[in-house]
């Protein structure tokens, strides 16, 4: 595979020339013969273009439809939740006046965190050069802003009278009313919209490219103009390939200090209040840890099925799941690490609320909430140590899911077993889930499985420009060795 | 029932000079209960938000507006927004409770004590403040009803009494069936009626029979209900009496046993409260010492102290003892009352009069008994003679089918009776009719005629206090319901129908009592006595010969498992069930709302095998009922406490379905003790309680976290004991005022870096005295009705969704032989000066005043509800869902005006009656004031508190009492800052500064008698 493997095959058109990988030019040559290949079944450039953008053109299956009717249909009835809970109010769920928070925090969280590794894997990764997150970051960043976004409808339908939500915005109004900005709720909303915003902006940013390319190969006329406007008149000149990469690196650079601060701030609404369980100085990075760890879950499991689906398994291969085999046990370690962390602080602090809550969340009422958090989140992840089992994809698909659940329930204990038992023993309570929370949850699911089906058929799951950048021959130092 | 009409409900007071004046009863500021949408999900709305639902967050959604309507023609001395004030009396039975109502244009609003008036005091109870609700009942008749038909009253009046001279020419009886009442004029009345028409008798028909008149007869000879005086006693012994909660009398009760339990370092004295009872009362739960013992066992327990006190006083022992026991609940008790300056044994007036007698010989023997002594001879309930010949009378002639009519007039037997009088009044009469507010049982499944009578608050009546004090009931507004008539008038009518001459010259029974009463005809005399609610003659009563005791019946009450049947905290006896205030108001001891249960301990469960929460059949020889068990710390074993007033079927939406009706597996002449039969029914039912969902609070000295409990009990209570013992407190007190360092806050400020606020104003607080709270709750209703609080019912308060603003938490504390203590604490928003609720709400809706008020903006609050989880005390209530939503007219006219209803999705709490701190302020500054002076404003909860445990003013003030209480010298009993003096903040360590200050439970248990 070479340049010239290019030229060999006829351009269809002017702008296929300009197929872009294949012009890159990369000033260090970099040799990794040592390495595992990060493309298998060595395929020409134009192959993978074929392969992705063929995706879209091609007509979908009917199981492809069943699945979308399927998800959207859920989406929908967690939609009709959402209208009772307005309709009706709060009081239609379980939470009570001790436990004010319960399913519907922990589902904010549970998504946000989800929405954290998309940008890890975008921008960080993409900092660290490390070349492997190209197979998935398209996906991750996708599967982000929709788990964001799932996440978004959380704190504005838990408010008693959503139809005020925007009363947390700061904006201008006839009231000269100012939000607080001592409340970390406000706080929230700076960060989540921030990291919305950002996010979106650098998935766009990296799809552009694709988008032109995309836009050449569909044959229908309404498909091509759309993608061709949304490449914003991309020509794959050296100048837009300048700007690009300029571009690109200051949204990793802006992207790379929200991956951190999102959850940090999200930890902040429960670390700020002086509630036993609540009130500890280790929730940013351990949120952070925890955030990373469930977002790689959720990515495992996607992916787990997309590229058995979607035909992709030469781009995303057993090294790159591996890889992130290796992240989520070392953030599994981490979390592992701050669950442990709170009890020797609950113990050493010698206070007796909380030496309570964390006795509490063990051995309490809501025990089996934190052993389903524990065995999920710190003990699962423990068969990675062994390489066949982070190479096993099955289970690797298991773990992931057991790793999703267990961060919900990481989430549910630390909201709602440090809110039942809190300072008077009189106000002690217990609480359940209603019908409508949990159809709501469901629904939230169906709207992200709906969204991620919507991505992987209509957009390039796979950024194209990047794989092809990552392959042998992308390099002006190339030599083929065929040839020689 | 079917053609309600609802313009005629309101009826304005002024309309009785003005009946032009119309007001639509909508004037109402602020938020209206309405909420977004005031519709039920069906499938079409559920269908319509579905799809409606994706595009909402693009809607714009806004409260519905009412319109303001103006009142064009007021009267002259209502001036629209400011209160008026008017006393009355309320007929707890044969107790006169002497009360001040307040009104808002023409409404009354609220209730509270008459202070001029000896039984109230200015104070008030649970009961008497929920009666304001059952005026605005929705479902009080509405017409009268006559054979099934809506009818008149002229009608209803003529088909009774045709009915009653058909009875008379046939030879029988009618009777009249009214129910205890206190009132000089109603007694005339009666008497008039069964001389000028003497086929009728007039027959009082008690809920709950007491055998106190009979005893006191024998020992006394006062054939009364005997009213001690509390304030007058250094020891008193309750032998199950439960004076501090269902006692007829429990304000004045609780007013005067608290005001000897604000013990002070420098002066440590306080009495001593001993109680021997079989269930768990608040009596019990506030004892010093108390002995659980068996129900069979009160007559040989009360003859056993009678021995060992005569003994030591050097007397014989009456003829007819019976032998007594000899416990160490005999002998503790004994030797406290004889190291006594002024013991008093109060026995419950359910038991045997037997056992009431033993009491009062030893009270006797103590020399307790006399003028200015706790049990005066003078000092007893009007209209109080044993009624328990009569009944036996009414029953045989029932049995013996002498009687042709019955009126029911106010009195429910179908109800509160026995299964075998029920079944005498169902066949054996022929003609029954029912004069009533709503349609009860008796009128529904008995009378062919009911006739709606009015509330207390709509009609003229009288009473006579125990210490012969005269009040007059005016009516405070025109009946809401133009059918309704009074009692009294009705009868009135019915006699005149029958005997035109008969009540000729007084038409209404208000010129009855102008006539009667003739030491008020002057208009000044008359004026004078509604201004004060109450006379300052008073009337004296007469005394007989004591009759001996040897005649009197003891209860045989065999062992196994036994009943002990009450009557309930919040209902009594049942006869105001239809009330959702008190239907919420939660038990004392249990806090279980909504319904009775079948309160055991833990053995007692354990033995029948059966769990908290599962239904068990309590079967005795008259019936049988269904009732959840729950399992009370600190019951006597093999006994199973049931209240009453529960298990009501008919008379309202409100009541039904509520609970089980003890009442019905009473039987004549047992007594309130029954043996029973326990089976379990193989389902249960799940308790709506407040507190202790899932845990009793107490620590054993056994569990793992004893450690943490009790440095939790500290931290909540202010000792680790939760309570000090009265010889701790004389020798821990110590050091001045000044080094004592009281103030918390000035350890705090030294930490901080920042300076604090500087309250310049006022700066408002509270300072709860827990050694003289009794926990009766009577705090918990005067603030649902001053402050407009929703109540949820029972689904939502067992799922902790109650609203009320302030609420009494009870905390056990059980040792190892099994014996409880209890320790009340009403908590309420503490109003931090550090407020962990304000800095986290998002949109600044509840903020801190430069006066030290916790305020609450509901118009900015969006309902995030992290206040809620960051405050400690958890006194934070969210408006879940629409509370008011299902509130029918007239109910919304007991709406306290000055105060927001807040709609749902909002948080609402206590705000220290800020609309009447707002009012006092206004005051003052007409007055020339430049701040409102101590005592010019007093919350609703202090307003009612029985015991006077609530301080609340300005501790900018020095002079002002809530300074001084907080500075009450309650000992130093540990070296930690927070708890010195006794007087504590709750959860102070963390350091968000509460204004409510604690004083220190105080019990008089090491006192032990020396002989």
């Amino acid at each position: 595979m070479s340049v010239e493997t290019v030229t060999k095959t006829a351009p269809r058109n002017v702008v296929e020339c300009l197929d872009t990988s294949a012009y890159q030019v990369n000033p260090y040559p970099v040799e990794e013969p040592m390495r595992e290949p990060l493309v298998l079944g060595n395929p020409s450039l134009h192959d993978v273009t074929v392969k992705i953008a063929g995706i879209i053109e091609g007509k979908p299956n009917l199981k492809y439809w069943i699945a979308v009717l399927i998800c959207a249909s859920i989406a929908g009835a967690g939609f009709g939740a959402i209208g009772e809970t307005v309709i009706t109010g709060i009081g239609v769920w379980g939470s009570n006046n001790t436990i004010g928070w319960a399913w519907d925090i922990t589902n904010f969280v549970f998504w946000i965190g989800i929405g954290h590794a998309g940008t890890l894997i975008s921008a960080i990764l993409y900092l660290f050069r490390q070349k492997w997150r190209t197979a998935i970051n398209r996906s991750a960043e996708a599967m982000t802003i929709f788990a964001v976004l799932c996440a978004g409808i959380f704190p504005v339908i838990h408010t008693g009278r959503p139809w005020l939500a925007y009363w947390l915005t700061p904006y201008p109004n006839q009231m000269q009313m100012w939000v607080n900005f001592r409340s970390p709720l406000v706080w929230d909303v700076f960060a989540v919209s921030t990291y919305l915003t950002v996010s979106a902006l650098f998935w766009f940013m990296g799809l552009v490219p694709d988008l032109a390319t995309v836009g050449n190969f569909v044959k229908g006329k309404i498909a091509k103009r759309l993608y061709t406007f949304f490449s914003l008149g991309w020509t794959g000149s050296m100048r837009n390939w300048h700007h690009y990469e300029i571009a690109y690196m200051i949204l990793a650079g802006l992207s790379t200090p929200l991956v951190l601060s999102v959850h940090t701030i999200v930890s902040m609404d429960f670390a700020t209040s002086v509630l036993p369980g609540w009130h500890t100085t280790i929730f940013p990075p351990y949120f952070v840890a925890g955030a990373i760890f469930s977002g790689f879950a959720m990515v495992m499991t996607l992916l787990v099925i997309a590229r058995e689906i979607l035909g992709l398994k030469e781009f995303i291969t057993l090294k790159h799941l591996e890889n992130m085999n290796k992240i989520i046990l070392a953030t599994g370690m981490m979390v592992g690490y701050a669950y442990s962390m709170e009890f020797f602080i609950a113990w050493y602090s010698g206070n007796e609320y909380e030496r309570t809550v964390f006795i509490n969340r063990a051995f309490g009422e809501y025990w089996w909430a934190y052993w389903s958090m524990v065995s999920c989140n710190v003990l699962s992840p423990q068969v990675y140590w062994f390489k066949k089992a982070r190479r096993n994809i099955p289970l690797m698909f298991i773990i992931s899911i057991f790793v999703n659940i267990g961060m919900w329930f990481e989430r549910f204990t630390i909201i709602s077993t440090s809110l039942h038992h809190d300072f008077l023993p009189s106000s002690w309570s217990y609480y359940t889930p209603t019908h409508v929370e949990i159809g709501i949850f469901v629904g939230t699911i169906g709207l992200f499985l709906t969204l991620f089906l919507l991505f992987s058929k209509y957009l390039p799951v796979i950024a194209i420009s990047e794989i092809k950048g990552v392959m042998p021959g992308s390099q002006p130092s190339y030599h083929d060795d065929n040839h020689h | 029932m079917s053609n309600r009409d609802d313009s005629q409900y309101f009826r304005h007071y002024g309309e009785i000079d003005n009946p032009t004046v119309d007001m639509n009863g909508q004037e109402f500021n602020g938020d209206s209960g309405s909420t977004l949408f005031d519709t039920d999900v069906n499938r079409r709305t559920f269908m319509t938000v579905l799809s409606a639902s994706m595009a909402m967050a693009a809607a714009s959604c806004r409260r519905p507006e009412h319109k303001l309507v103006a009142s064009t023609n007021p009267t002259e001395y209502l001036v629209p927004g400011l209160p008026n004030y008017y006393t009355s009396v309320y007929q707890h039975k044969n107790a006169a409770i002497g009360l001040v109502i307040k009104t808002r244009e023409g409404r009354p609003i609220k209730i509270d004590g008459n202070p001029k008036h000896s039984a109230s005091l200015g104070r008030s109870s649970a009961f008497v403040q929920g009666t304001l609700l059952s005026l605005y009942d929705p479902d009080r008749i509405r017409r009268p009803r006559v054979n099934g038909g809506d009818s008149s009253v002229n009608n209803a009046a003529n088909t009774i009494a045709q009915a009653i001279q058909k009875t008379i020419a046939s030879g029988k009886k009618a009777v009249f069936l009214i129910d205890e009442h206190c009132s000089p004029t109603y007694v005339a009345l009666c008497n008039q009626l069964s001389t000028v028409i003497p086929g009728i008798s007039v027959i009082t028909l008690p809920t709950l029979i007491s055998n106190a008149p009979l005893a006191n007869s024998a020992v006394f000879g006062v054939n009364a209900e005997i009213v001690p005086d509390l304030s007058k006693a250094d020891v008193i012994v309750s032998v199950d009496n439960d004076f501090l909660g269902t006692d007829k009398h429990s304000v004045y009760h609780t007013a005067s046993f608290s005001s000897n339990r604000k013990p002070n370092a420098d002066s440590p004295s306080m009495n001593a409260l001993h109680a021997i009872e079989a269930g768990f009362s608040l009596t019990g739960a506030n004892a010093d010492h108390r002995h659980a013992i068996q129900p069979s066992e009160f007559e040989s327990v009360l003859a056993g102290i009678v021995a060992q006190v005569y003994t030591a006083k050097g007397l014989s022992l009456p003829s007819g003892m019976q032998a007594g026991a000899n416990n160490t609940a005999v002998s503790n008790t004994a030797k406290a009352l004889l190291s006594s300056k002024s013991g008093v044994v109060l026995v419950g007036s359910h038991l045997s009069t037997k056992a009431i007698a033993y009491g009062q010989l030893i009270n006797q023997a103590l020399g307790s008994v006399g003028e200015g002594k706790p049990i005066n001879l003078n000092h007893r309930l009007y209209n109080s003679a044993d009624a328990s010949a009569s009944i036996s009378a009414f029953r045989a002639s029932l049995k013996n089918k002498e009687i042709g009519s019955i009126v029911y007039v106010e009195t429910n037997p179908e109800y509160c009776s026995d299964s075998e009088l029920k079944k005498l009044l169902a066949e054996n009469v022929e003609f029954s009719a029912a004069l009533s507010v709503a349609e009860h049982e008796t009128a529904q499944t008995l009378c062919s005629v009911s006739v709606p009578t009015t509330h207390y608050l709509e009609s003229w009546g009288d009473a006579i206090n125990f210490d012969g004090a005269y009040s007059i009931q005016q009516p405070i507004i025109a009946p809401l319901n133009q059918s309704a008539i009074s009692a009294q008038d009705f009868i009135m009518l019915v006699a005149n129908f029958i005997n035109a001459s008969c009540f000729a010259d007084t038409p209404t029974f208000y010129d009855f009592i102008r006539k009667i009463q003739s030491d008020y005809v002057s208009k000044s005399a008359w004026e004078q006595l509604l201004r004060d609610g109450v006379s300052k003659k008073t009337s004296s009563f007469e005394t007989g010969t004591p009759g001996g005791i040897a005649q009197l019946n003891g209860y045989n009450v065999s062992g196994g498992l036994t009943l002990v049947i009450t009557p309930s905290y919040a209902l009594l006896d049942g006869t105001q069930s239809n009330n959702s205030w008190l239907q919420e108001l939660p038990d004392p001891i249990t806090k279980v709302t909504w319904g009775n249960v079948a309160m055991m301990s833990k053995q007692t469960a354990e033995s029948l095998g059966a769990v908290q929460g599962e239904v068990l059949r309590l079967s005795t020889q008259a019936g049988s009922i269904e009732l959840p068990v729950f399992i009370q710390p600190g019951m006597s074993n093999n006994v199973v406490s049931i209240g009453l007033g529960y298990g009501r079927t008919a008379g309202g939406k409100v009541l039904d379905g509520v609970g089980a009706n003890a009442y019905s597996i009473l039987a004549p002449n047992v007594g309130y003790y029954i043996s029973a039969k326990a089976e379990k029914v193989g389902r249960s039912e799940k308790i709506a309680t407040t507190q202790g969902h899932h845990a009793i609070e107490r620590y054993d000295n056994s569990s793992p976290f004893d450690n943490e409990w009790k440095e939790r009990t500290k931290d909540i209570l202010g000792v680790q004991e939760g309570y000090i013992t009265l010889a701790s407190l004389a020798a821990a007190k110590g050091g001045s005022h000044e080094e004592r360092g009281h103030d918390a806050h000035h350890i705090a400020d030294t930490l901080s870096i920042v300076d604090g606020f500087q309250y310049t104003g006022h700066r408002w607080a509270m300072a709860i005295d827990l050694s003289a709270c009794t926990g009766c709750s009577a705090c918990v209703v005067a603030c649902q009705a001053e402050n407009n609080i929703p109540t949820v019912g029972k689904k939502y308060v067992a799922n902790s969704r109650e609203m009320h603003w302030i609420r009494i938490d009870r905390y056990y504390r059980e040792d190892a032989s099994g014996n409880v203590t209890t320790v009340f604490q009403p908590m309420l928003c503490q109003h931090c000066e550090n407020a962990p609720c304000e800095n986290v709400c998002p949109v600044a809706a509840t903020t801190h005043s430069p006066e030290g008020l916790n305020e609450m903006t509901y118009n900015r609050c969006v309902g995030t509800r992290y206040c809620l989880n960051n405050c400690p005390y958890k006194v934070r209530r969210f408006n879940f869902l629409n509370w008011h939503k299902d509130k029918k007219t007239p109910l919304d006219m007991a709406f306290n005006p000055d105060v927001s209803v807040r709609m749902r999705g909002v948080m609402e709490k206590c705000t220290f009656c800020v609309q009447r701190l707002n009012e006092a302020k206004m005051h003052a500054k007409d007055q020339g004031h430049s701040r409102v002076q101590d005592g010019e404003v007093i919350t609703a909860c202090q307003q009612a508190c029985p015991a006077g445990a609530i301080f609340f003013g300005d501790v900018n003030d020095s002079k002002s009492a809530v300074a001084k209480a907080a500075t009450i010298n309650r000992g130093n009993h540990s070296s930690e800052y927070k708890e010195k003096n006794g007087a504590y903040k709750v959860l102070s360590e963390l350091n968000v500064r509460p204004s409510v200050t604690y004083l220190v439970k105080v019990r008089n248990t090491d006192q032990l008698p020396k002989v």
